[in-house]
């Protein structure tokens, strides 16, 4: 056996090593909890059967209730990817100023808490809001129109990191080439940036649509008597104390990522890669007409979140909100949070462990799809993308049934801050295998393949060239993650105990409480906790020679 | 090697005995972040040995958590919780008859026959009227739930939605019991007619009539009682007819395992001590002896609540919900 021989099968074992380990990983925390969300919508009074299906499915207005979800879903997609595709042109493709500032202000929604949406949107948008009194008009946001708004600004960030990922890297000789050949810009657009970033673009709308689909808190708030299959979910679990009614109702959340998989897997087969072994990277030139557009464009985007946060930080220095807008600092200084801001390191605790483990799991499982076509590698990405339709509500409470044991190995760590880390991982799996496969798609495998002539193990492939590639890439997932696990409220809900409460928890019990004011008080300072990391990070990068993380949107 | 195992272990010991140790209980409540923080001072006061751990969720959050923890349950009591959730079956299942000290003085409407849980508290239904949208349209104060029904509210009032909202459940299932089943469903109709939209959460309504929304908030007598003290433009309306209500009750869960310190919380929780701190927030308290708070009475809850409550059957309001949902869902849902 020759050494060249037996490095490939180092290599093999050191894929399927990998492959296996992520595997595991997803059948304990997705596959297992999902499974018993399936027995408990098969439970029945007298055993196990289709009786909640037939249930559900027969229920009055079921079938209306699900057209509003997929008019809903649909609207939010095909709005958002349009806005996030322009907003990532403007931020890749072209020279327009303040492209630093675009990057963050989009990332907003993602490390806002929940309240700010329903504080921020109602102030602008209600009936008494800033719009409709200035104008004196009487738009009514209550209803369909309102649950479309605030899901495009929320998913909007999600679809940009994925756009922009998919955007940011390109071969100038291509478009050199075009440009030689007579095609003018209309044509390159159509004939070389869409189809290079297709799997980028389908991957956000599955994703936008799922998000979409899966949230409930938004109709609640804003949604008025528009209800969808997520608030049929919320009135099962929570407002009459039935988990296999509600569980049937997931199940059938789930069938659009099944359909989405499927598409994405023949997509997949088309897709090819960007950066060849010879690719020069494409930089913007100047162009004062097209890059003023641009610039508009982003602004207008970008400016209605802005105005949502904004309306959040200014709650949070008025007395009494909306009535007494006095200013006052009472709101920080003495804050009627029970725990004070010990909730708040938790959070940050918490959301550093999910960004590390987020990054690591995220990246395996995108490697092992790209190495792996067979058994492995497809297993990943099925069982991979299924959490992006799972309502954090159902997520969480699955975990309950799966991880809560007098004894055995998960005894020792639930009621942890590892174990909410781990939820916010699995909760958001999908958006970061998503985005991090988008990047290591674009690398051409003529990487792999030169490297493995010259006698390179996989590792030194992966460390020498693929990693220093993605870099930006897993800086923007792991930042994702954190900015995520800072705020996210639906599923760790089920899991936090009176030792590990999280900030966005004190939010919600502040907002709940009445004290409105208060809650926006503890929201700016999330933000306020999140943003420092960010500028955090730029130092060390900076300290550490490297640049700051390009597509970390 | 083998050090290190046993330091492993020493450690994985430590980590688990961390959990639950004498002098601690852990609380699950559904009573609001301000109210625990006070009654929990009172409570120390004068059992300054046992701490305890609260966690607090919305009713209905609550309830799944504690469904879906049944195998294993992390909490030795149920504390302010409502009992319409409580008679459910499979939480009584949980839970372990327990007489609190001096349960017997209690008014047996309050407490299971078993004993299983026992209601120290209460919230009611309550209109929240924003003075100054309906000065602006030139609407007039309702005072009671027929009052309603005048053509001029058309498009002014929101609704908690029952199917979602204990609140909006409480306030539907009085409705019917009071006016009869026929009556109670064509005024339901009728009202629809007025109604901006049903909202799916019970403190909403309110929120909304304060953030001047809507005219009409039909909500719960504490968040508005909250908004007046604040300043709000609001004003709160007790529906002549008599106020649907809630009852909150607490409980001593089988599982627990450390009932000493458990039965010493729920023994307090009927104290007069107990009493006065509820009084500070609370309408309705199930025991003699408390005077309600300045903010409730500035607000205009009466002295006497019992005057202003409508008699509510709590066990046939437990066993029809599913019937009066679907048909509520069938005939009023949009």
């Amino acid at each position: 056996m020759t050494s060249r021989s037996l490095r490939l099968d180092a290599d093999r074992v050191f894929i399927a090593a990998i492959g296996l380990a992520i595997v595991v990983l997803l059948l304990v925390f997705v596959a297992w909890p999902m499974l018993i969300i399936v027995g408990k919508s098969l439970t029945t009074k007298t055993g196990f059967g289709l009786d909640n299906y037939w249930r559900v499915f027969g229920g009055r207005k079921f079938a209306t209730v699900t057209w509003n979800s997929f008019a809903v879903s649909t609207t939010v997609t095909v709005i958002t990817v349009a806005l996030a595709f322009v907003y990532s042109y403007a931020l890749t493709r072209s020279a327009m100023p303040f492209k630093g500032a675009f990057r963050f202000l989009a990332t907003l929604p993602v490390f806002a808490p929940s309240l700010v949406q329903g504080i921020g949107l109602i102030f602008l948008f209600g009936r008494n809001g800033l719009i409709n009194t200035t104008f004196d008009l009487e738009i009514k946001i209550y209803g369909f129109w309102g649950i479309v708004i605030a899901n495009v600004l929320y998913s909007l960030p999600q679809a940009v990191l994925l756009i922009s990922t998919a955007l940011a890297v390109a071969d100038a000789r291509t478009y050199e080439a075009a440009t030689v050949l007579g095609a003018g810009p209309v044509r390159k657009f159509f004939d070389i940036t869409l189809p290079s970033v297709k799997f980028g673009l389908l991957a956000a709308a599955f994703l936008v649509f799922t998000i979409a689909l899966t949230d409930f808190g938004n109709p609640m708030v804003i949604g008025a008597d528009y209800t969808v299959l997520a608030n049929d979910i919320y009135n099962q679990v929570s407002g009459q104390m039935n988990f296999q009614l509600g569980s049937v109702v997931a199940i059938v959340l789930l069938a659009p990522a099944l359909l989405a998989f499927q598409i994405e897997r023949i997509a997949n087969k088309r897709q090819f890669a960007l950066v060849a072994d010879r690719s020069v990277p494409l930089a913007p030139k100047k162009s004062p007409l097209f890059d003023a557009c641009m610039f508009v464009a982003a602004t207008l985007i970008v400016l209605p979140i802005v105005a949502v946060i904004g309306m959040v930080v200014y709650a949070s220095f008025v007395k009494g909100w909306p009535y007494n807008l006095t200013l006052t600092l009472d709101n920080y200084l003495n804050n009627t949070a029970q725990n004070g801001y010990e909730p708040l390191v938790n959070s940050v605790l918490v959301s550093l462990i999910a960004a590390v483990i987020g990054v690591v799991t995220t990246m395996a499982a995108a490697f092992v799809i790209r190495r792996d076509q067979g058994v492995v590698g497809r297993m990943v990405n099925g069982i991979g993308l299924l959490p992006a339709a799972v309502p954090g509500m159902v997520l969480g409470l699955a975990y309950i049934f799966a991880f809560n044991k007098a004894t055995g190995p998960f005894s020792l760590i639930y009621d942890t801050l590892l174990m909410l880390a781990l939820c916010n991982v699995f909760h958001y799996f999908s958006q970061g295998m998503l985005t991090a496969s988008t990047s290591l798609r674009q690398i051409s495998s003529s990487f792999d393949e030169a490297s493995a002539c010259l006698g390179g193990r996989v590792v030194d492939t992966l460390r020498l060239v693929t990693l220093p590639l993605v870099m930006p890439t897993l800086l923007a997932v792991g930042i994702f993650f954190f900015m995520r696990s800072m705020v996210t409220l639906s599923g760790i809900i089920f899991l936090v105990s009176p030792g590990t409460n999280l900030a966005a928890v004190t939010v919600m019990l502040l907002d709940d409480a009445g004290a409105t004011t208060h809650a926006a008080a503890y929201s700016t300072l999330i933000m306020l906790v999140v943003i420092g990391s960010l500028v955090l990070l730029n130092l060390v990068l900076r300290l550490l020679g490297k640049d700051a993380p390009r597509a970390a949107i | 090697m083998k050090r290190f195992v046993t330091g492993i272990l020493a450690a994985a010991a430590m980590m688990v005995g961390a959990v639950a140790h004498a002098g601690e209980i852990t609380v699950y409540t559904s009573y609001e972040e301000d109210e625990v923080k006070a009654y929990l001072q009172a409570f120390n006061k004068s059992h300054p040995d046992v701490k305890v751990n609260v966690l607090r969720l919305s009713t209905g959050d609550l309830g799944a958590r504690m469904l879906a923890e049944a195998s294993n349950p992390k909490h030795d009591v149920i504390w302010g919780w409502a009992v319409t959730n409580m008679v459910d079956p499979r939480i009584l299942e949980l839970t372990e008859g327990y007489a609190p000290k001096a349960v017997d003085k209690m008014n047996a409407r309050f407490r299971d026959p078993q004993n299983r849980w026992v209601a120290t508290t209460g919230y009611m239904a309550a209109f929240c009227v924003n003075t100054d949208v309906l000065a602006k349209k030139n609407l007039p104060m309702p005072t009671s739930w027929k009052d309603l029904l005048n053509p001029k509210y058309k498009g002014e009032i929101v609704m908690p939605n029952p199917a979602s909202s204990g609140t909006g459940y409480l306030q539907v299932v009085a409705l019917l019991q009071g006016m009869g089943e026929d009556a109670g469903w064509k005024y339901l109709k009728e009202l629809d007619g007025n109604i901006s939209q049903y909202i799916k959460s019970g403190s909403r309504p309110c929120r909304m009539a304060i953030a001047g929304e809507a005219a009409i908030g039909l909500s719960y007598e504490f968040v508005a009682i909250k908004a007046i003290a604040g300043g709000a433009p609001i004003k709160m309306v007790i529906p002549s007819e008599g106020a649907g209500y809630e009852l909150e009750a607490n409980a001593l869960m089988k599982a627990s395992k450390n009932k000493v310190d458990a039965k010493t919380f729920l023994d307090w929780s009927i104290t007069p001590e107990a009493v006065a701190a509820y009084n500070a927030y609370k309408g309705i308290v199930t025991i003699p002896g408390g005077k309600i708070s300045d903010e409730a009475m500035k607000a205009g809850l009466p002295a006497d609540v019992s005057t202003v409550l409508f008699k509510m059957d709590f066990d046939a309001s437990a066993k029809n919900r599913d019937a009066i949902l679907e048909r509520w869902k069938k005939d009023l849902e949009r």
